[in-house]
């Protein structure tokens, strides 16, 4: 196996770092090895730090609350992963487990951080990324674990706003909505239809009013 | 006043489409192009904005929080 400092060398986010940062980085630098089936860490745990595997093979995956999982990649040697969190401050977005025996470095979260820390605004840019890769990930959360009646709820709970308040009423098309949910306008129809006879939603000509948040809530 | 489908003339082909599909017949063609003429017929049902071949129509619905009490 190559040497820390090579391997950090040989990743993409510090193939172009000096020697003398390579050095910092190997200091700070964290080795685990894991069995098969281990658990490296869960979704919504703070972040560690950025992982990087060594040998092996790690799954990132994401699960729903009754226990369905969508794999959103597996690293193999050379790979990053959960970099989203060190950069946007949040919790692990994701889960990860080794399909295999395997070993990942773990650069703290600081140590990453400082790389960038003289340059504000490459940070500013770098976290409206991972805010948005953030975002996607809970779009493929939605789109693999949740129903489209409930994925309607969600959208419905997020656009509506009270009249005559601050923001203007949002105004859309069964088209736009089925956009946003990821579905058809028919299907939309069918959604809002169930919506309604939940008691969650009432559809008055070109008004969907949301008479019960809680239970649009449940229904999510 | 009830709530009307938004016609864009521009697009409006004058296929008719939209009068044939209408359930309530609100809207008729007049002058080849599309126009809501029964206003308080039209239950804002949609199959306009779904059958329109050019896009001329739509159903925007607005999604407003409020504190009604659910039907049972």
């Amino acid at each position: 196996m190559s040497s820390r400092a090579d391997f950090l060398r040989s990743l993409p986010y510090f193939a172009t770092l000096g020697a003398e940062e390579i050095k910092r980085m190997e200091k700070d630098l964290l080795e685990c090895s894991f069995g098969k089936g281990e658990l490296l860490f869960l979704e919504d745990e703070p972040c560690q730090g950025l992982y990087a595997v060594r040998s092996g093979q790690i799954r990132i995956f994401k699960s729903s609350s009754e226990g369905r999982e969508q794999v959103l990649l597996i690293a193999k040697p050379g790979d990053t992963f959960n970099d989203v969190p060190v950069f946007d401050g949040g919790p692990n977005p994701a889960s990860a487990s080794a399909l295999e025996p395997s070993t990942v470095c773990i650069v703290p979260k600081e140590t990453v951080l400082s790389l960038v820390a003289d340059c504000p605004s490459a940070l500013t840019i770098i976290r409206l990324f991972a805010a948005r890769l953030r975002h996607l990930t809970l779009l493929v959360e939605d789109l693999s674990f949740r129903h489209v009646v409930s994925r309607l709820a969600k959208t419905l709970l997020e656009l509506a706003v009270v009249e005559g308040g601050p923001s203007p009423v949002p105004r859309l098309t069964q088209d736009e909505m089925a956009a946003m949910v990821g579905t058809i306008r028919d299907v939309i129809s069918r959604a809002l239809r169930a919506l309604e006879k939940a008691g969650a939603i009432r559809v008055e000509g070109r008004r969907i009013l949301v008479v019960d948040p809680e239970k649009l809530r449940g229904i999510i | 006043m009830s709530a009307i489908p938004e016609i864009d003339l521009e697009k409006c082909t004058g296929c008719g489409d939209c009068v044939e599909k209408c359930p309530t017949k609100a809207v008729e063609l007049v002058r080849d192009k599309a126009i809501i003429v029964r206003p308080e017929d039209c239950n804002y049902c949609t199959d306009c904005e779904a059958f329109c071949p050019s896009g001329a129509i739509k159903c925007p619905f607005e999604i407003i929080l409020t504190k009604l009490e659910p039907q049972s």
